[in-house]
């Protein structure tokens, strides 16, 4: 047994051992319940057509095929769009990108099911297909009106400022990879019910699309995940996608049917990170101080919007990072094409955003031939000299990164290695390094303050033990145990006592999804708040037997103790049973201090802020374009960690993710919008030998200033933003190439290709080969 | 001949028929309950489906890792199997390599972790514990969530595991089941694994249309992803005189049937940078079974191996009924995966001349990560200089064609030249006008036109730059 209590331990996940077993289970590894079918999708080969006939006769031909579903046999609203409306889950006229599965069909094994669908006749009249960006963003084709974020007085600033630069990048999308393909089980209950089994971020979602869907109430309808291999928020609104044709072809069928989708389907059919173009113009002071920015953020998002209205909000609200802007107009611009409809991916369009912060600033400093760590202090946030006041109008309190910098600069020892670099370079014919410093400020709510609640159900048994249960799902993040820490400490019993159970929407209703990084904010404070209502009760109880007030009782020391006396923890709660008390509650949590108004883009959208800066050091081959990484130094805030050893998970992953994102991850799709790079032979994510040799990982824990779950911070995603160190650095080798005041154009990602591209442009610039 | 599939599964025999040939091992092994064997991928890739296969050798069992979705049942016969499952003991106590990755934090999902439990099991069986090895012992792994850094701690920390006594119980008991060579027919189709090349070649002859497999790296892929159903497929693989390494001379022969883990040291003896680049191929899961007779055979377009056996002077010996005959290697592709083989007829090895003294010898292969990837460009050289003169050249890509090609414009730009910078730069311009590249998802036509010419660049620096000068980044110090 663990010491009592359990908060800011560095304990393994829960499910640690079962992993590494394989005892762990996921939605494919359960038995099939009786009779269960398999179904598989029929897609669109079109990227945009008119659907005249599905002819299903040869698919139901096939042996053990039980059903085929379309639009038409939808009893329900045929509609799952997350946010707004008009998003079928599979469209009754017009198939909008190549992989848009417009039909399903139930067999009694996978490859019936896959054959079958393979039968299946489309007839369509093709319409003409819209596949680029910068084509949707120059033809203004939106999904959703734009939006603009508006301070002060940006065009007259821009006009009289000392110096003016325009930037544009390109930023690739990022497929979610989770090494668990999206799967959902439905099986028939009785009186029309429907269990949902479902490898979901987002239970709640799906418990209300297969409602609607099937045109019965939302208590008809029970959705439980207990762990997902992944989600990345790839299982946040596009899970609905896979259950609800399960419970479409389950009601059709009368019979359990999973749906599990295979890599190359998987890729194909499902959303990723939006992909964007983005444009600046900044004005400076002589010293390189920002007077005014206007930017265009435009979004790939593909056929419909999912998301991408939220995605877009948060990529404006980062777009600043950490910097201040006196005068600011930022445009949101949701381009439709027809390709997947682009969704939550970790970051959520903070990356983007953030992107274009950082590369005007590389810009800003090589333009003036200043330091650029130099200039990105210049331009901090500063409360002191009235530079606190965010785009979005929030006050910036707390921050952190003018510290967190000094601190890095000196345990990199970044001025001696920058030193180094130069020197290198200065006698390297082939090779040459980079360096370069990055900072992340994200803010933690979900931008959609009703999101920001969240609710817990906590059980004690009569021998001590704690059954716990709340809204949030677990995909890896280490999240169930984090909150079991939470339960453990706020009982003062050994972790132990606490069960970690599978999360479903008949025990906590209407939640939000495990996202935007706040899972344990506001899972561990509803469970939290749940366990205090039941310590509350058991100290009444308590105080009786020991003749003290209720307000003596401590939990401390796996006892609970008032002066003198003391009792195990499951003497006091047989003795509550015995009186009559009960020993259940939920608990529920909304996070205070927040408000924004989306159609304005201005409010105080984030309760606080993490922090996190990186240095990363590359190498780039200038022959080929090749690159290696050699060093990189992280300080990540978390606050006052709950699990230190979660957090650090969650920084090193994400940066290995954003590593991927920055360099190695490409989406590539031909002409007639068919994406080529759908498998792990074509889409490359980082494997053990990209990660830098040297990598130094440290932990800001410094308690949370705001009165977060035990002063933690939100870790998810953050950290994720911290790799823009390593696309910063590739620039500063390339640069090296050029001439003084030369502003490298290297594309995200930066592959072989584009950094080949990027070192002859620089030698070009500076009259060289 | 022996109609039954035998092998151990997680310590005890298992027999098997009825079920079709082309079932693949992770199908079967998820079907019998044993769920810590993932599907990530289907195309051996992710590392998800990693099992141990012990094979018999020297009254012992030689475990690797190998990836169970690409590979087909009848393909473990004589084999023993262990799955994440098996590898914990029987007292419920874990493997070192299960416990260490739970102890680092190794794991956040966990749906990639009994292939990394696997991955680190094989790698407890062998001494190094260097970190190039480790890193090519996880290459073949995808993880999304931890970031590596832990799975590598736990990788530093792994014991070396000695055999266990029952080991040598069950390599005997499967080479006295399994003596006789394998005739497997179920649901419609055949699976032959003749023991010696005559009796391979006569299977061929009545079954013309069957798949001819070494490791069946590559046609595992038309089972998973084009769902193609062989109706008869002869395997190669235990054909003793295909199985073997030897030296003949001054040439070193490699069996065509023998994987690239085997035949590295051979090649890393002949030429190192050869062998550098044979351990870029794949991951661990695919050289463990992957064979340079499949990737001739195969005729990829980016098949690794071509442009450095050409460049070497290679040459493919191959059989069928009619007799047997000697190709050079770059006679031997002769377009997009086609061949000189005739119906009936098999590569039988490879054989690679020694490079002289004089002979400097690169292989070059670009891509966009290190591991597990298919090259845009690959490059080979073999450079005989003397008194700073080349005297010899030969040269060949790969990536650039629809088949790897030698390319004697380069050749020509470099023989009777001074090794100079400048010469360098002259044969790349030739290679750049020599090749003709596609564009794809790998690169565009531009970029590889380009790469070609400034590896010639690189092979200068490589070989005859300045000292201290790093030219490479495997060489610069510090670098993974």
């Amino acid at each position: 047994m663990s010491p009592p209590g359990g908060v800011h331990a560095a304990v393994a996940h829960d499910s640690a051992r079962k992993h590494v077993t394989g005892e762990a289970v996921y939605l494919d590894d359960m038995p099939e319940p009786k009779g269960c079918l398999h179904a598989h999708l029929v897609t669109s080969p079109w990227p945009h057509a008119r659907l005249t006939a599905i002819d299903a006769a040869a698919a139901l031909a096939v042996p053990g095929v039980a059903a085929i579903v379309t639009a038409a046999d939808i009893p329900g609203v045929n509609d799952i769009a997350p946010a707004f409306s008009s998003e079928p889950l599979l469209p009754p006229e017009v198939a909008e990108y190549v992989g848009h599965p417009v039909a399903a069909v139930a067999a009694a094994s996978p490859a019936q099911a896959r054959e079958a669908a393979s039968l299946v006749r489309l007839e369509a009249t093709p319409l003409p297909a819209l596949l680029d960006l910068r084509e949707a963003y120059e033809k203004k084709r939106w999904v959703l009106d734009p939006v603009e974020m508006l301070r002060g007085e940006p065009d007259a600033e821009l006009a009289k400022a000392a110096v003016r630069l325009d930037g544009e990048l390109m930023v690739g999308g990022q497929e979610h990879f989770y090494l668990e393909t999206q799967c959902a089980l439905a099986v028939p209950q009785e009186d029309g019910d429907m269990l949902v089994l479902s490898g979901t971020q987002h239970p709640t979602e799906v418990q209300h699309m297969v409602a609607r869907l099937l045109g019965i109430p939302q208590h008809a309808v029970a959705v439980e995940v207990r762990r997902m291999g992944g989600g990345f928020g790839g299982k946040e609104s596009q899970a609905t996608l896979v259950a609800g044709i399960a419970a479409v072809l389950a009601r059709k069928t009368a019979r359990p049917v999973k749906l599990r989708l295979d890599r190359d389907t998987d890729m194909t059919v499902t959303g990723k990170r939006h992909d964007f173009l983005l444009r600046w113009q900044v004005g400076l002071d002589g010293e390189g101080r920002i007077r005014a920015v206007t930017m265009d953020l435009a979004a790939r998002c593909g056929w419909s919007a999912d998301l991408s209205a939220a995605v877009i909000s948060r990529a404006l609200s980062h777009a600043d990072n950490a910097y201040f802007y006196p005068h600011a107009r930022l445009r949101g611009l949701a381009c439709k094409t027809n390709t997947q409809s682009n969704t939550a991916f970790r970051g959520f369009g903070g990356p983007q955003g953030m992107m274009a912060a950082e590369t005007m600033m590389d810009q800003i400093a090589r333009t003036l031939g200043r330091d650029p760590v130099a200039i990105r202090r210049l331009n901090f946030y500063a409360r002191e000299s009235g530079c606190d006041v965010t785009p979005y109008h929030q006050r910036i309190e707390h921050f952190r990164l003018p510290s967190m910098v000094e601190r890095i600069l000196a345990s990199s020892e970044y001025s001696t290695r920058r030193k180094a670099v130069d020197a290198f370079n200065a006698g390297s014919p082939v090779i040459r390094k980079g360096l370069a410093l990055s900072p992340v400020k994200f803010g933690i709510s979900f931008n959609k303050i009703e999101l920001n609640q969240a609710g817990a159900l906590v059980h004690v048994y009569t021998d001590g033990s704690i059954r716990l249960n709340h809204g949030g799902t677990e995909m890896g993040q280490g999240l169930l145990v984090k909150v079991a820490q939470v339960v453990a400490e706020a009982f003062s019993v050994p972790l132990e006592a606490v069960k970690i159970t599978a999360t479903t929407t008949d025990k906590v209703p209407n939640t939000s999804a495990t996202a935007a990084s706040s899972g344990s904010d506001l899972n561990g404070m509803a469970a939290l708040q749940a366990a205090e209502t039941i310590k509350g009760r058991l100290a009444e109880v308590a105080a009786a037997r020991f003749g003290v007030a209720a307000s003596e009782v401590a939990f401390a020391d796996g006892m609970v103790r008032a002066g003198n006396h003391a009792l195990p923890f499951a003497e006091i709660v047989q003795e509550a049973y015995r009186a009559r008390v009960s020993l259940s509650a939920t608990g529920y949590y909304r996070t205070p201090r927040i408000d924004f108004d989306l159609a304005a883009m201005r409010g105080h959208p984030f309760f606080y802020f993490a922090h996190g800066v990186a240095v990363s050091e590359v190498a780039i081959d200038t022959l080929t374009g090749e690159w290696r990484p050699l060093r990189s130094d992280l300080l990540h805030d978390v606050g006052s960690s709950l699990n230190p050893a979660i957090d650090r998970g969650q920084v090193e992953g994400a940066f290995v993710q954003g590593l991927g994102w920055l360099t190695m991850e490409e989406l590539v799709w031909d002409g007639e919008g068919r994406l080529l790079t759908h498998g792990p032979s074509t889409y490359k994510i980082p494997t053990g030998r990209d990660v830098p040799p040297d990598f130094r990982v440290e932990l800001l824990t410094l308690p949370n200033e705001e009165a977060t779950v035990f002063r933690s911070k939100a870790v998810g995603e953050p950290p994720f933003m911290l790799a823009i160190s390593v696309w910063l650095a590739l620039r500063d080798a390339v640069a090296s190439l050029g001439p003084a005041g030369h502003v490298p154009q290297l594309a995200a990602p930066a592959t072989p290709e584009r950094i080949l591209g990027a070192v002859a442009a620089a030698r070009t610039a500076g009259g060289r080969r | 001949m022996r109609p039954e599939i035998r092998f151990f599964l997680n310590g005890r025999p298992c027999r098997l028929s009825g079920l079709p040939p082309h079932t693949t091992l992770l199908e079967w092994l998820r079907g019998q309950g044993l769920t810590a064997v993932k599907e990530g991928c289907a195309e051996g890739d992710c590392g998800a489906c990693s099992v141990l296969i012990g094979t018999p050798r020297r009254a012992r069992l030689d475990w690797r890792a190998v990836n169970a979705c690409i590979l087909m049942l009848p393909q473990v016969d004589g084999r023993a199997v262990v799955t994440a499952e098996g590898l914990a003991r029987g007292d419920g106590s874990l493997h070192p390599a299960q416990r260490l990755l739970a102890d680092t934090h190794g794991t956040q999902c966990g749906f990639c972790s009994p292939g990394f439990a696997i991955a680190l099991a094989a790698l407890a069986r062998r001494p190094e514990r260097d970190d190039e090895t480790i890193l090519d012992a996880i290459a073949g792994n995808l993880c999304r969530c931890t970031g590596y850094r832990p799975i590598l701690e736990a990788a530093r920390a792994l014991p070396v595991i000695a055999p266990a006594v029952e080991e040598a119980e069950i390599a005997a008991t499967l080479e006295r089941d399994c003596a006789q060579p394998l005739d497997y027919r179920a649901g419609g189709g055949r699976f032959v694994a003749p023991r010696d090349l005559d009796a391979a070649l006569a299977v061929l002859a009545e079954e013309p249309e069957a798949w001819v497999l070494a490791g069946g790296t590559d046609l595992g892929l038309r089972i998973t992803k084009r769902h193609e159903e062989p109706r008869c497929v002869v395997s190669l693989a235990r054909v003793g005189e295909l199985a073997a390494v030897g030296r003949e001379g001054r040439d070193t022969v490699i069996g065509a049937a023998v994987p690239y883990a085997d035949a590295l040291e051979a090649i890393s003896a002949l030429a190192p940078s050869v062998g550098a680049l044979v351990r870029r191929i794949g991951a661990a899961q695919i050289r463990a079974v992957g064979t340079i007779g499949g990737n001739l055979a195969n005729a990829s377009p980016i098949g690794d191996t071509l442009p450095p056996l050409i460049a070497l002077g290679a040459s493919v010996e191959l059989a069928s009924r009619e007799g047997r005959r000697t190709v050079a290697v770059e006679d031997f592709v002769t377009g997009y995966r086609k061949t000189v083989l005739r119906p009936g007829e098999v590569v039988v090895s490879v054989r690679i001349p020694a490079p002289g003294a004089a002979t400097l010898v690169r292989a070059y292969k670009v891509a966009r990560r290190i591991d597990q990837d298919i090259a845009a460009v690959s490059a080979a050289f073999a450079l005989s200089v003397e008194d700073g003169r080349v005297t010899r050249a030969r040269v060949a890509f790969g990536g650039i064609a629809e088949r790897p090609l030698r390319t004697p414009e380069v050749e020509v730009a470099l023989t009777g030249r001074l090794w100079s910078l400048e010469t360098a730069r002259a044969a790349g311009e030739a290679a750049r006008r020599a090749v003709r590249p596609i564009s794809d998802v790998r690169g565009s036509a531009g970029y590889r036109a380009t790469v070609c010419g400034n590896l010639l660049e690189r092979l200068w620096w490589d070989t005859a730059g300045p000292a201290g000068v790093a030219a490479t980044l495997d060489a610069l110090e510090g670098a993974p």
